[in-house]
């Protein structure tokens, strides 16, 4: 949504030295603004807006006000009486809290239905904040936060616009400017596609040997080097780009860092909060130990190696050359992939939840780019929301509205692969039920080792989402996961077919030993590999799968939406009622049942109605409505809850509503 | 809440209950609301005077009692009668409306049509028992019960029954008996149930069935015995206590109302009163900046316009809003 800009205040009835009103400008929450003194009466602050605004949403962090009311105004009204009421008086605390100081910080987000219609209706461009507590008067209080959102702007969703809007977002705080800036000279012209097509294929040496745009990429690298580098670099980046002039491969190599480390400045942090949380959720405690000593090895081993791809050449296994073909064969198609990063994701409109600047804005911009539109606020017309995590109230009401949510990763992952990902895998709903949604048992699988991945080490989460997002899986290999090591081997192999990739992200998960030099990384690499290929001697497991790696990875390149499993469509011809109170989530997946099966739902009684679905006892109703359609069957939710699962359709008789006696 | 007020014993009996026959006339005969009011509360704060009251200069000091009443207590304390009164009560029209209005279910509205008519006598009324609708129909039966008034001792017999009855229904229902009986008063005229559930509040659908089983129940049992309108959220009736040895008792009015939980001690605390309790707490609220209704409780804003219901969980909740010290139901009867 797209936020309001607040010029600046125009006058408040009282601040603090530290807490001033000024700090309402800004995005952090610990700037406040505090009244000067405890227990006055009231205090107001007004603020002006940029430019004239309709105000569509209000977002309010309370600092110890008991009450808070929003009125707007124009800046040539002269009369204070001027001013109409946007948000009505609002309770932030109640008297007891404001006694006990407890919960001063409240945030409550009003949306366009809590505002005053008439006034949210029209644009203003000042806003008058007035804020009491005459329940503490021991307290000094005011807000913490205010943010303004205008209505959606279909305009919004283009990229073009969205750069544009940018600089709204570093207007609310220091640390966002920062990132913006960082952000937007990614944002230069061509710099961007750049960086993609150089990224899109499956990153051996090879392939970027192939590739025949060194110039301008490397003019890219620097420029995103230049920027990035203050903020979020990792110290000890083991080359200078404006230093030396690289060779061809190298110059790839110093881009693909740069890119990673971008990236994972933006995946890392949240997909770690994420990755943890699944983890708790499903521990498995053998992956750890494991973990540890192999990545210690891989800081012991002696950069002994000469070079990277003589060094790898003998010690390569069958399953690593077969892994290799795949960049080889992806790379052909790489120019015309990344002609159509604006095609993507064409057609998907999005809304964003529960993420926060500067990453949102990095998300939002990643799908801009593949060609998705973006909504501040779910409409009829959008089709995904991104949600990170569950719960938030998008998510709710989305879910309510029968709408798609994923996480993420689907965003992040199409715009790595360069290829529109079904976004089954990338569902986001409660962990009972996914095997629900995702109907195949087997991608949980990969799914779950793709979070330990980025759980024990964020090194190779390119490779492994690509492997972890091929389908249809050969059954040995699911089986393979389950012995402790195999997947280790899985890694490894990905590793031999992108080492430079892997480099910089090794140094961040390491922290240090940045030092030395890259080729030093991959040639340690390639030796840990060759141990470990050796060692675990799982080359006939690794081979098929290393064989079948390209040849699903083209079905699905080919096959953009994954088609949805078959389902029966044993509901057809037959038309449902759900009447009465449901809890919103079960309402929810009636419909969607009824609409799977290919049953037709009504919103009103009508004498097409078949089954009236009902959780509520015999009523009067039911009679009058049996007069007026006598082939009606009331029936309970379970019915087809039982039907969806024995998958066909069962005698509804057992489950139907019957009168009271 | 009931039409007829409890008769205040104090030591100017005399001055209060004058004032409030001229109360009455003004609501039923003259329509005039304010006028009643001012009568009510100028009867309240002299029958809470701990003293008799010698002449009206005395009585015009208290809060409420202005010359137009003290030359009425002047009058009344000299010659022992009031000449306005007398002529009220000679002028049959006047009188005729004050007794119909008696009836449940006829107002002053109701009456005055029906004294246009020519009905002046309860007799009057049976003979065209045509003219009156079920409520009324029902009123004029009862009428002489419905004119007794209901001993504590006996409300608090039916308090049990239904209290009872009602958690047997479902034990989450919250049911209060309000009115001035639950102000501790000694008799009350009818009995008014505030009932809520948990999972009715003022977000969700309509739950007429919340009500209607509730008095299906108390019908059942045979505590409730006529039906005198039964909405969504209202049920007014008539009950009977059977008394155990085969006493028997006068038939009573009785209305359950369906609150909203959300909205409950809003309501709770309006319909205990008493009503002029409610003026000053209201008066109050506006002080501090709060409007106060049997709804809800809203801060007011800059501009006088009301802000979102507070959350309530009890009567002393909206006392805390407005910060006043939480008082007993016993101690608004002022």
């Amino acid at each position: 949504m797209p936020d309001i800009k607040v010029k600046h205040v125009v006058s408040c009835s009282s601040e603090d030295s530290t807490h001033k009103a000024e700090n309402l400008l800004k995005a952090d929450t610990y700037r406040k603004w505090k009244s000067s003194k405890a227990g006055e009466k009231q205090v107001s602050v007004i603020l002006q807006f940029e430019k004239e605004e309709q105000v569509h949403s209000i977002d309010v962090g309370n600092e110890c006000s008991a009450f808070v009311e929003v009125l707007v105004g124009h800046s040539t009204s002269v009369s204070e009486q001027d001013y109409e009421v946007i948000l009505v008086t609002s309770s932030f605390m109640s008297p007891t809290e404001s006694k006990n100081s407890s919960n001063s910080n409240r945030v409550r987000m009003f949306g366009p239905e809590k505002l005053v219609k008439g006034t949210a209706e029209k644009k203003w461009d000042r806003v008058k904040i007035v804020c009491t507590q005459p329940y503490n008067k021991n307290l000094s209080y005011g807000l913490s936060f205010i943010r303004f959102h205008s209505p959606p702007d279909p305009g919004e969703a283009q990229p073009a616009a969205s750069s544009a809007s940018t600089p709204r977002v570093t207007k609310l705080g220091q640390f966002v400017v920062k990132e913006e800036e960082s952000n937007s000279s990614g944002m230069k012209p061509g710099s961007l596609f750049f960086n993609r097509s150089a990224k899109s294929p499956l990153f051996s040496p090879k392939a970027s040997q192939n590739n025949d745009q060194p110039a301008p990429s490397y003019a890219a690298a620097t420029l995103r080097a230049s920027s990035a580098g203050e903020p979020g670099l990792l110290t000890g980046t083991p080359e200078k780009p404006s230093a030396k002039t690289p060779s061809p491969k190298e110059s790839t190599l110093v881009k693909k860092k740069f890119e990673f480390s971008k990236e994972s400045q933006v995946t890392s942090s949240a997909k770690k909060s994420v990755s943890k949380e699944q983890a708790k959720a499903s521990p498995r405690p053998k992956e750890s130990p494991t973990e540890q000593p192999a990545s210690k090895k891989m800081k012991a081993t002696p950069p002994s190696v000469p070079s990277s791809t003589a060094g790898r050449d003998p010690a390569v296994s069958p399953a690593t050359i077969t892994a290799e073909k795949v960049p080889a064969k992806k790379k052909q198609k790489k120019p015309a992939e990344a002609v159509e990063l604006q095609q993507i994701l064409q057609g998907t409109v999005f809304v964003l939840s529960g993420f926060q600047n500067p990453f949102r804005a990095q998300l939002r911009d990643k799908a801009l780019e593949m060609g998705a539109k973006y909504q501040p606020d779910w409409t009829s017309d959008c089709t995904h929301l991104i949600c990170a995590f569950l719960n938030t109230p998008k998510y709710s009401q989305v879910k309510a509205m029968g709408g798609t949510v994923v996480k993420k990763e689907w965003i992040l992952d199409c715009h790595k692969r360069k290829q529109r990902l079904s976004h089954k895998r990338y569902l986001m709903y409660g962990p009972q039920s996914s095997s629900e949604e995702e109907g195949n048992d087997e991608e949980d699988a990969p799914s779950q080792k793709q979070n330990e991945n980025t759980l024990c080490s964020s090194h190779g989460t390119e490779e492994d989402d690509l492997i972890s997002e091929k389908p249809p899986r050969t059954p040995d290999l699911v089986s393979d996961e389950e012995m402790p090591g195999t997947s280790r081997s899985q890694h490894e192999e990905d590793f031999s077919g992108s080492t430079d990739e892997d480099v910089p992200e090794q140094h961040e998960s390491k922290e240090e030993d940045s030092g030395g030099d890259t080729e030093d990384e991959l040639r340690r690499i390639v030796d840990i590999n060759q141990k470990k290929q050796t060692s675990l001697s799982k080359t006939t497991a690794d081979d098929p799968y290393g064989g079948s790696t390209d040849e699903n990875t083209d079905v699905e390149e080919e096959d953009e939406d994954l088609p949805i499993p078959e389902l029966p469509d044993f509901f057809l011809g037959k038309h449902f009622l759900l009447y009465g109170d449901f809890p919103p989530a079960e309402r929810r997946m009636l419909s969607r049942y009824i609409i799977a099966f290919n049953g037709e739902l009504e919103e009103y009684m009508n004498e097409k109605v078949n089954y009236v679905v009902t959780m509520q006892d015999w009523d009067d109703t039911f009679e009058e409505a049996l007069v007026e359609n006598a082939n009606l069957s009331f029936v309970k939710p379970r019915w087809i809850y039982t039907c969806n699962e024995r998958q066909k359709l069962i005698p509804h008789q057992p489950f139907v509503v019957v009168p009271q006696t | 809440m009931s039409k007829r007020k409890a008769p205040q014993e104090s030591l100017n009996e005399g001055i209060t209950d004058f004032l409030i026959e001229l109360a009455n006339y003004e609501r039923n005969v003259n329509r005039a609301i304010h006028k009643y009011n001012a009568y009510r509360k100028a009867a309240s704060v002299i029958s809470k005077y701990p003293c008799k009251i010698k002449n009206g200069a005395e009585a015009k000091k208290l809060d409420g009692v202005g010359s137009k009443i003290a030359e009425k207590i002047d009058e009344f304390l000299t010659t022992g009668k009031l000449r306005k009164l007398e002529k009220i009560r000679q002028d049959d029209t006047s009188s005729s409306i004050n007794l119909l209005t008696r009836v449940s279910g006829i107002g002053p509205a109701a009456a005055r049509k029906l004294v246009e008519e020519g009905i002046r006598s309860l007799e009057d009324l049976k003979k065209n028992e045509q003219k009156l609708n079920h409520h009324q129909k029902i009123g004029l039966k009862y009428f002489e019960d419905f004119e007794k008034r209901i001993p504590r001792k006996e409300m608090l017999q039916m308090q049990e029954i239904i209290l009872k009855e009602v958690g047997k229904q479902d034990p989450d229902y919250i049911a209060t008996i309000c009115g001035s009986f639950r102000r501790g008063a000694e008799s009350s005229g009818d009995i008014d149930i505030l009932l809520t559930h948990p999972a009715f509040t003022s977000e969700s659908a309509k739950q007429p069935k919340l009500l209607h089983q509730v008095v299906e129940r108390l019908e059942k049992t045979g505590f409730v015995t006529d039906t005198l309108s039964k909405g969504d959220t209202k049920f007014m009736g008539v009950c009977l206590l059977h008394g155990e040895s085969g006493e028997s008792y006068p038939f009573r009015r009785i209305d359950i109302r369906l609150i909203p939980k959300d909205q409950y001690y809003c309501g709770v605390l309006y319909f205990t009163g008493s009503d002029i309790f409610n003026k000053n707490m209201r008066a109050h609220a506006l002080e501090m900046g709060f409007t106060l209704n049997e709804y809800t409780i809203r801060p007011l804003g800059v501009t006088g316009v009301a802000g979102e219901p507070l959350p309530v969980q009890s009567e002393e909740d909206v006392f805390e809003y407005i910060q006043w010290k939480y008082r007993e139901p016993k101690d608004r009867s002022e």
